[in-house]
């Protein structure tokens, strides 16, 4: 069988630093192959290489059986190559049909022809099964259909082979189902695909074959059948990791905040949040689960006093909440690690000690008299960038200049160290390494075992499973269920963050 | 991908810059040509005319003074992600206050410089307090605000000078101010004054503030980073009113300076463009107080010289607004390039 893609030795340097090295990748036609890795492995490199966006400074590439030059995308959209990106290209005032030809627009007699354009459109989309409508404008269209509209666009310029970088990262877990069915029947029908990812469950769920990647290196290539997702991560941490359940004392804690039938719009003034009501115990981790978008990052905002509640109470040690500045809240004992990191969390072109000054500018001992000490700024960045294990050359470090997940762990460092009792922690592990992520965890249950309590909102169930004592459960802004960390039911959970109540189903059943 | 970038993107930033003022000055040069003079005269001219002499230095440094003290006002606005275009307004209304306390009150010599200083530092605030209060209230656009406020301050003071305060018979201005409000002069041989020592001594001090005063931490990241600041509990709305104020305060110093120091009177029209050249030196600078001083410099120095590029070259003074507007475009091409390179980093290469 000729294999679609065949690189060999490539090596792509960036100054001083190897981003690939010596890569070798073959990839048969009609199976899905991952390429899987933690930040910085390279697989994004490596897959710009291959679709003509970087040029290799050694090694080969064949397509197809065909050794080629693939200087430009052009060259290897000719030769049948697509690449679905992360971040979607498309213009949202635009309909369906408009974005998949832009930039080749069927033409007559000089002007688009948009009858013909629409009807190719649903030809394609009833072809591969990626239902869309094709006279829709993009703008308001939810993430999953945007990426059918980019898997659309790569089909409608014959790609036989489909490049996806990391796309799960935005859908939700049904959308994320669909999107395999699909990538599925694109093999059935002799078509290859390329799923670059660093989530493990869906890339033993879904691939052929399966490539790992770490420090810019193969570290293997095996089929599925051959790896087990513990050996997976070995592979790509280069070392064992554990994502089982924390071992922990039951929380006894009285209640640190409470909060009751509490309600919040979001940006456009359409409720966000309703009537949600639970507590969070001194010594306590209370997960909040649920597809990104339905309420959590509103509720964490009016926590935080970010965002004004419409109705409702929260009470912190028993005082209120609700009406608050986000300085007063700050003083009352809530520290926030905010879920848009890169915008709330951190200051991307500052310096590390200027991070983490943020909030204690003017406390003894960072200031005195409304004068800062530097000096000890820069002793205390140096000293949790030990603790937390932080990697970066000192504290005079431009914030961007780090990875995301060393991002993170500064952001951690400053709350978790900001006196608080009580921590509202929303995606932890948001883009953060394997390897961080197991730290940043660790961190998390070092906090309640000293007797915080912690309200952890995350999108990824196993985090929740793994740290968790209770886990609630949102879904359009209410509270659809609480469930015991202890025996956890993944599919009630699974159920209840698609907006069905379990007791429903069993009924039915 | 991380890179090393202070000391590599120092030495970039240094060299973009150098490149930038060439090819300004070598553009200028051809413009030069075009109108028949020799560049070289012409530039030579121009720095015989600010450097020639002490007393030519001492013009350059009369010129810079208020460029330099606009310059931090522009650096205090831009610190906290307020871009105040109303300078020029500013300098004008704290131009005649200070003025009007001059002429209008006899009080002992130190005090009548305190007060008239005051006066001048209050109407600036005062002026840019009401776009500073839509901003903040309701989110009006404050560049838009207040370079509509600077025709309203400039013709309002025309006003007062040529129908309330007109000095019998002469031209349009207010009455010389008591010589109890002159700003001490530095030297016998010209005008300028302590004014000089003030901006310094301010660009300094604005320095200080940010780097080390909790108050200037918050200022810089509300200016840097809004949500960020918004997140750690600094109050960002007040925060922005108060740089608003104290840029205007410090706009208004530049006037009741400019009035005490050089004029010791209020005209019409007295002080053109200041207010903007102001502006534009601490954009240069990239709003950094130090540097606004080298930059107020050079636009004095451009100031002072064009005034012998008159007498003796048949070049128009006009061409030095020319190479100024130049070097404005050439450097902010430069800072444009650098950070848009630096935003996307790898994916530069993309398209």
């Amino acid at each position: 069988m000729t294999l679609a893609v065949d690189l060999k030795g490539i090596t792509k340097r960036f100054g001083a630093f190897t981003a690939n090295a010596g890569i070798d990748l073959a990839v048969r036609q009609g199976e899905i192959h991952a390429i899987i890795g933690e930040n910085g492995a390279g697989k994004t490199t490596l897959m710009n290489v291959l679709f003509g966006l970087l040029q290799p400074d050694e090694g080969t590439i064949a397509l197809n059986g065909k050794a080629m030059a693939i200087d430009s995308p052009a060259v290897a959209i000719d030769e049948g190559l697509g690449m679905v990106h992360q971040h979607f290209k498309l213009v949202p005032s635009l309909t369906v049909a408009e974005n998949i030809f832009l930039g080749m627009e069927i033409r007559r007699r000089g002007l688009i022809d948009r009858a013909a354009q629409v009807e190719r459109t649903r030809a394609l989309s009833q072809k591969f099964g990626l239902k869309v409508d094709a006279e829709e404008r993009v703008a308001g269209l939810s993430v999953g259909i945007e990426q059918r509209i980019e898997i659309l666009k790569v089909l409608a310029r014959n790609a036989r082979t489909i490049i996806l970088d990391e796309p799960t990262a935005v859908l939700t877990p049904q959308e994320s189902r669909d999107l395999f069915q699909t990538l599925r029947s694109f093999v059935d029908d002799g078509m290859t695909v390329i799923f670059i990812s660093h989530h493990l469950e869906e890339v033993m769920a879904v691939s052929d074959t399966i490539t790992v990647l770490r420090d810019g290196r193969v570290v293997a290539t095996r089929p599925k059948q051959e790896l087990s997702k513990r050996e997976l991560v070995r592979l790509m941490v280069g070392r064992d990791v554990s994502f089982d359940r924390r071992p922990r004392e039951v929380a006894q804690g009285k209640a640190v905040l409470e909060v009751q039938d509490l309600w919040a719009r979001d940006d456009r003034r359409l409720p966000a949040l309703k009537s949600a009501s639970f507590s969070v115990r001194a010594g306590e981790i209370v997960g909040i689960a649920g597809v990104a978008g339905n309420g959590q990052t509103e509720l964490a905002e009016v926590l935080s006093g970010l965002r004004e509640a419409s109705h409702g109470q929260a009470k912190l040690h028993g005082k209120e909440l609700v009406g608050r500045a986000p300085a007063e809240i700050r003083a009352l004992g809530l520290a926030h690690v905010p879920g848009d990191r890169l915008a709330r969390g951190v200051d991307r072109n500052a310096s590390l000690s200027t991070n983490i000054l943020m909030g204690r500018q003017d406390k003894a001992p960072f200031a005195k008299h409304g004068v800062i000490n530097w000096t000890v700024v820069q002793d205390e960045m140096r000293a949790l960038i030990k603790r937390f294990d932080i990697r970066a050359r000192g504290p005079k470090d431009v914030a961007r200049s780090l990875s995301g997940g060393n991002i993170q762990k500064v952001v951690l460092a400053r709350e978790f160290t900001a006196g608080g009792d009580m921590l509202l922690i929303d995606q932890p592990s948001r883009g953060v390494d394997i390897g961080a992520q197991e730290a940043i965890h660790d961190e998390i249950m070092r906090q309640r075992a000293e007797g915080r309590a912690i309200l952890l909102i995350s999108t990824q169930l196993d985090e929740l499973k793994a740290l968790a004592d209770r886990i609630i459960v949102m879904f359009e802004g209410r509270i659809m269920g609480i469930v015991e960390g202890n025996a956890m039911d993944e599919d009630a959970i699974g159920l209840m963050m698609a907006g069905v109540d379990p007791a429903d189903v069993k009924e039915h059943e | 991908m991380k890179t090393a970038l202070l000391p590599d993107g120092l030495i970039r930033t240094l060299t973009g810059q150098a490149l930038a003022f060439l090819v300004a000055l070598s553009l200028g040069a051809v413009i030069i040509l075009l109108i028949d003079e020799n560049p070289v005269t012409v530039f030579t001219t121009l720095m015989r005319g600010a450097f020639g002499d002490a007393e030519k230095i001492a013009g350059t440094l009369l010129q810079t003074t208020p460029i330099l003290i606009c310059g931090i006002a522009a650096c205090i606005g831009l610190r906290g992600g307020m871009f105040n275009v109303g300078i020029e307004g500013q300098l004008f209304l704290g131009g005649f206050a200070a003025a009007w306390v001059g002429f209008a009150f006899a009080l002992p010599p130190v005090l009548h410089v305190l007060v008239a200083i005051a006066c001048a530092v209050l109407a600036g605030a005062a002026w840019v307090a009401i776009p500073a209060f839509f901003r903040v209230r309701y989110g009006t656009n404050e560049v838009v605000s207040t370079i509509l406020a600077n025709y309203i301050a400039t013709l309002l003071t025309s006003y007062f000078t040529i129908f309330l305060f007109k000095r019998p018979g002469g031209w349009s201005e207010t009455p010389p101010i008591l010589p109890s409000a002159y700003l001490p002069e530095l030297f016998s041989f010209s005008r300028l004054n302590i004014g000089l020592l003030i901006g310094l001594f301010l660009a300094i001090a604005t320095a200080a503030f940010f780097r080390w005063a909790s108050t200037g931490y918050a200022v810089t990241m509300v200016g840097s980073a809004p949500k960020f600041a918004e997140y750690g509990g600094i109050n960002v709305r007040k925060v922005g009113f108060g740089v608003l104020l104290a840029s205007g305060a410090v706009g208004g110093l530049a006037g009741g300076i400019e009035t005490l120091g050089v004029h010791h009177r209020f005209m019409e029209g007295f002080a053109p463009g200041f207010g903007f050249d102001g502006l534009i030196a601490a954009l240069l600078a990239n709003g950094s107080p130090i540097g606004t001083i080298i930059t107020a410099l050079f636009f004095g120095a451009l100031r002072a010289g064009s005034l012998l590029l008159e007498v003796d070259t048949t070049a128009s003074r006009e061409i030095i607004t020319v190479i100024q507007a130049l070097i404005i475009l050439a450097v902010s091409a430069d800072l444009m390039m650098r950070r848009r390179g630096d935003r996307t980093g790898e994916r530069r290469w993309k398209f």
